[in-house]
């Protein structure tokens, strides 16, 4: 039956083709805006490393001024970096599978040869960073234990920067100039574009990640100054970058990997301990408010998905719905229009079910149409948004799951269009129609 | 009243031509009940149309209580019909949304009465078709002799110059027929004039004075029964 | 006019209605809050720069080199760029306005600790800054060219500042700045020399600091990395870009420039959410209000194919043309305004879901009155031209029988 009625309906749309279009149209349109929102808003809020959500944590502690909480806007929460000290003496004594503690610097790379030097975004971490974020490497590795404890200077490369250095060749034990002084590259990273960079949302959530990765104990062996958020609750005087490793300011970023509840419990356990010392000591003036998150709670708490996105993705859904209601007004008149070929199709023994679900088939196909033609319009905008969005451009693309999800919505809508109008065309007593008046 | 002097009506499609009415002459003088019989086809509704300035005549001359139709525009017309004619059609032509009391009240809001006039109009119009008691129904819970009489109800709630009558019983079973053709009398008694169109020799035989159109002219001006006041040509 | 009537026959035939009704009802709610974000954005966007922003380059200086002399190369820097012909003013500077990044600290008008810390958006600048970026000294006076220290020792107040407008009255309400003294909570303090024009700062939706809490420092920071603000004559700029960033790189030893932009950048960059988010908003708004107009030409033509037979009989029973047309532009208009009652409330609902959201401020009526009276008169000039269609429908519908 259901290909009888796809010929009934094929025949049905062919007759009225200005209406058809109409119907087609007007979902599609609504298809095409819901798509565009729904892919950033989609690509703004997947958590990119979703099969390790539960056993990374972001460690924050509330270090922060007695007086004023770190955003009065939500008191409860505790500031997300961490002081030098405190990242330290955490990543060396707090029991969890892995740790890092890490920052973001800069410097400018010497590529010799007479080519001019550049600015490189550096990240400076533990040796655990790359295992625990699963970053895939292209050739070599990263360091080991020895090179953290003898900030040895080493160097892993992105990929785009060992392109542009040395041409995206196998780089492995070559030489490289950062802020005159020469480090080993050891490792070239694989394509790794984590959207948004949900190891450190402070600083820049929607940036590539850092063009180099060195040992964390260089910061401090080198005083390498910081490129990144600095915040300090208590004026002291830093007549360097020297000074800010015994501050107050909180410009480091903490992540553990803890495999199992216990050692979460452990872990938390460990920290609220240390705080607690800390506090014997005068330091940490608030109280005990060690939070960890996990990556959907890091994402949470940081509000990624910005409001812009959610407003536009709810004003899309407005716009279906307004499509929706008119395509059923369309439906409406159409299948009442044409009640006289039920009719008859009533008389010749069609049962109420037989009638409702030909139309029901007949709104599917156009649901269906109209999903095609909601993709190719929700393309179109998403490109639009590149030209607008340029630095976003990763949140532009539509992968599988949302192209099936946008017919899937289409078909959805259609049928809900479609639902009313079948039922009273169904109703329809043929007698009416029959009649020769 | 109405007088009608070779009148000529030709419908024109891309394949025939049809002269639905050729060189028709006809006077209706105040207070007569006429009837207007035929054959279908004969061209008896398009006389009806013209005598009701739905449809304007190609040639002759058409005159109703002395204004000359045949110049008129649209919105005159439309005056002229709401003042001067009360339509009652075949199907009824009740408006299914309205209820009695609103049905009635159609031509007279058209005509600027205010509320209190129409109030008044309507229920004394209902009142003459016995349907008073229901003027809150809508259509679909009356009888078609009860619709029909609403219709006549809305025809002569303005008080107009003629009602104009199509098949007025076509729908109808033989009691109800009779029913509506005793109102018809009645009305045209209070002084009413009435043109009445119809097949049914029957029917016609109510009517003063019966004119026989076929193929587009008068054919026959024979009164079927005597009229209170002057006799005819 | 015959209202009652109309709205009878309309209760009883309810599908149609209440179809367009909801959607006008969507649409303004819809339309009333988007035309409000869209005007705060366009308020956004047109902000006062309080900078000759056209007349801006800016270049970032980055020494890496461990032999790399901060003073000298400084020094250097801004006598050869002072020089070149069509510069007008230079002066270093941390950070650059309405970039996003920059700097702020916590001032208070009192040494007690515990006194409140009120944000201000710091600028390291020497005293051309004023001609740099194209302010004007409204009181008190500028620092002097030996107060500005390039290198300084650490991180405390220097001994005097200047305030924008914005941050003296933030500072100190309607009293005047000059003279007076703020405190870091260390116990430092600074004296306040002069006030400027108001500049704007580095971020655009702060409220403490607020985007116009500008506070200028006298001296460079502690780190080997600044910036140069440039300001050019008018027409020069592009000209001037690639000559200034030639220089730049060929003198200097140990430093490299990362760059050489004009202020527009930032302009851009900044507010391409806003400008996006405008945009895209627009554009559903039209297409809303598209489709909801299309809906109701497309319910009325439905009702003059179905009422053919009624409006034949209107027709014959004295409605002129004109009355036939009146008849639908009335129902139309009653519908419109059941669809704007309930879409006004609506309006409302997701005015307040926004505010409690994302802190916005609560929809002003006079939008919600705006777009509904739009929408109505919108609604009404789209059914006109079915209602004409219904007004041709021959009389003659009335005794045809088929």
């Amino acid at each position: 039956m259901l290909g009888y009625y796809l010929r009934l309906a094929w025949l049905s749309l062919k007759r009225t083709p200005a209406i058809t279009l109409l119907m087609i149209g007007a979902i599609a349109l609504g298809i095409g805006a819901t798509t565009t929102t729904l892919t950033v808003y989609h690509r703004m809020s997947t958590n990119p490393i979703a099969h390790r959500n539960d056993v990374l944590r972001a460690v924050t502690l509330d270090s922060w001024s007695p007086d004023r909480p770190w955003d009065s806007d939500r008191p409860e929460l505790p500031p997300p970096e961490l002081t030098y000290r405190d990242a330290v003496a955490i990543a060396a004594g707090a029991p969890a599978s892995r740790i890092v503690a890490m920052r973001k610097t800069s410097f400018t790379a010497d590529p010799g040869a007479g080519r001019p030097p550049f600015l490189v975004e550096a990240r400076l971490a533990t040796r655990d960073f790359f295992a625990m974020f699963d970053v895939p490497f292209a050739y070599g590795t990263g360091w080991g234990g020895r090179a953290d404890q003898n900030a040895e200077p080493v160097v892993v490369l992105s990929k785009e920067t060992n392109g542009k250095l040395f041409g995206g060749e196998n780089s492995v034990g070559r030489a490289l100039k950062l802020d005159g002084r020469e480090y080993r590259v050891i490792g070239v990273l694989a394509d790794w574009q984590p959207t948004p960079k949900f190891y450190d949302l402070n600083n820049g959530e929607y940036d590539t990640p850092e063009d180099v990765f060195l040992p964390f104990a260089l910061g401090a062996a080198l005083d390498l100054q910081p490129a990144g958020n600095v915040n300090c609750w208590k004026a002291e005087t830093l007549a360097g970058v020297h000074d800010l490793f015994g501050s107050n300011c909180v410009w480091h970023q903490l992540w553990a990997e803890l495999r199992t509840p216990a050692e979460v419990q452990r872990f938390q356990g460990w920290i609220d301990g240390y705080v607690a010392e800390q506090q014997k000591l005068g330091r940490f003036p608030r109280k005990i408010n060690n939070r960890l998150y996990d990556v959907d709670q890091w994402l949470e708490r940081h509000k990624v998905v910005g409001r812009d996105s959610r407003v536009l993705l709810i004003v899309s859904f407005a716009f279906l719905a307004v499509c929706v209601l008119n395509v059923v007004g369309l439906l409406l008149s159409r299948f009442l229009g044409g009640a006289g070929s039920s009719a008859i199709r009533r008389a010749l023994g069609a049962s109420r079910g037989e009638i409702f679900r030909q139309h029901l088939v007949e709104v599917g196909l156009v649901g269906a149409l109209a999903g095609l033609g909601g993709l190719a319009l929700g393309a179109l905008g998403l490109k639009a948004l590149e030209q607008l969005y340029s630095s976003y451009d990763r949140l532009t693309h539509l992968d599988l799951a949302m192209v099936l999800a946008a017919i899937a919505l289409a078909v959805l809508a259609g049928l809900l269009a479609g639902l009313y109008p079948a039922w009273r065309i169904c109703r329809v007593q043929p007698a009416s129609y029959l009649k020769t008046q | 009243m109405l007088d009608m002097q070779h009148v000529t009506k030709v419908y024109r499609t891309d394949l025939v031509e049809t002269h639905a009415l050729r060189d028709f002459n006809l006077e209706v003088a105040e207070g007569e009940f006429v009837a207007v019989t035929g054959p279908s086809g004969s061209g008896k509704t398009t006389f009806l149309n013209i005598a009701g300035l739905l449809e304007s005549a190609d040639g002759g001359h058409y005159r109703l209580d002395g204004d000359d139709i045949g110049t008129l525009g649209d919105d005159a017309r439309a005056r002229i019909r709401n003042q001067k004619i009360g339509f009652i059609f075949q199907g009824f032509n009740l408006i299914p949304d309205l209820d009695v009391f609103d049905n009635v009240d159609v031509p007279l809001r058209y005509r600027g009465f205010a509320a209190r006039e129409r109030r008044s109009r309507i229920e004394r119009s209902l009142e003459l078709v016995g349907l008073a008691a229901r003027m809150q129904h809508l259509p679909s819970q009356l009888s078609g002799g009860q619709q029909q009489r609403v219709a006549i109800a809305r025809a002569i709630a303005g008080e107009p110059r003629f009602l104009l009558a199509d098949e007025p019983t076509g729908n109808l079973d033989s009691l109800m027929a009779r029913q509506i053709m005793d109102l018809l009398g009645e009305i045209n008694r209070q002084g009413t004039t009435i043109i009445l169109v119809t097949h049914d020799p029957e029917l016609a035989r109510r009517a003063h004075r019966n004119i026989h159109v076929m193929d587009g002219q008068v054919t026959d001006l024979k009164p079927f029964a005597a009229r209170s006041g002057a006799a005819v040509a | 006019m015959e209202i009652r009537p109309i709205l009878s026959a309309l209760l009883r035939n309810r599908t149609g209605a209440l179809l367009v009704g909801l959607q006008v009802a969507i649409t303004l709610a819809v339309i009333a809050n988007a035309f409000f974000i869209i005007e705060e954005r366009l308020a956004k966007i047109h902000r006062p720069t309080g900078i000759d922003s056209p007349g801006l380059i800016v270049a970032e200086s980055e020494g890496y080199a461990p032999d790399y002399e901060h003073a000298a190369t400084l020094a250097a820097d801004l006598a050869m760029l002072k020089a070149i012909p069509g510069v007008l003013a230079v002066t270093p500077t941390n950070s650059v306005p309405l970039s996003g990044g920059g700097s702020a600290n916590t001032y208070q008008l009192t040494p007690d600790p515990k006194a409140p810390p009120i944000g201000g958006n710091y600028f390291e600048v020497n005293s051309d800054f004023v001609e740099a970026f194209g302010l004007k000294l409204v009181a008190g006076r500028n620092f002097r060219p030996e107060e500005y220290v390039p290198v300084p020792p650490n991180n405390d107040l220097p001994p005097v500042l200047i305030v924008t407008e914005t941050m003296a009255k933030t500072l100190f309400g309607g009293e005047p700045a000059v003279g007076r003294r703020i405190y870091d909570n260390d116990g430092k303090s600074a004296e306040i020399i002069g006030v400027v024009s108001d500049m704007h700062g580095s971020w655009l939706d702060n409220t403490n600091p607020g985007p116009y809490d500008v506070v200028f420092h006298p001296n460079g920071g502690l780190g080997k990395s600044w910036r140069y603000a440039i300001r050019v004559r008018p027409g020069e700029r592009d000209r001037l870009i690639p000559e200034i960033e030639k220089r730049l790189n060929s003198s200097g030893h140990g430093r490299a420039i990362p760059w050489v932009r004009a202020h527009d950048y930032w302009l851009v960059r900044t507010f391409r959410a806003d400008r996006r988010m405008v945009v895209f908003l627009s554009t559903l708004v039209i297409l809303m209000t598209a489709v909801t107009a299309l809906g109701i030409v497309g319910l009325a033509t439905f009702q003059v194919n179905a009422r053919r037979k009624q409006i034949g009989t209107r027709r014959a029973l004295g409605a002129r043309r004109a009355d036939i047309v009146r008849y639908f532009l009335i129902e139309n208009g009653m519908l419109g305004a059941g669809g704007v009652v309930i879409g006004a409330l609506l309006a409302y609902v997701a005015s307040s879901w926004l505010t409690r959201a994302f802190q916005m401020p609560p929809l002003p009526p006079l939008y919600v009155i705006g777009s509904a009276v739009a929408l109505l008169v919108l609604g009404q000039l789209a059914v006109l031209w079915p209602a004409r269609r219904a007004g041709a429908i021959d009389p003659a519908v009335a005794t045809r029988t088929v």
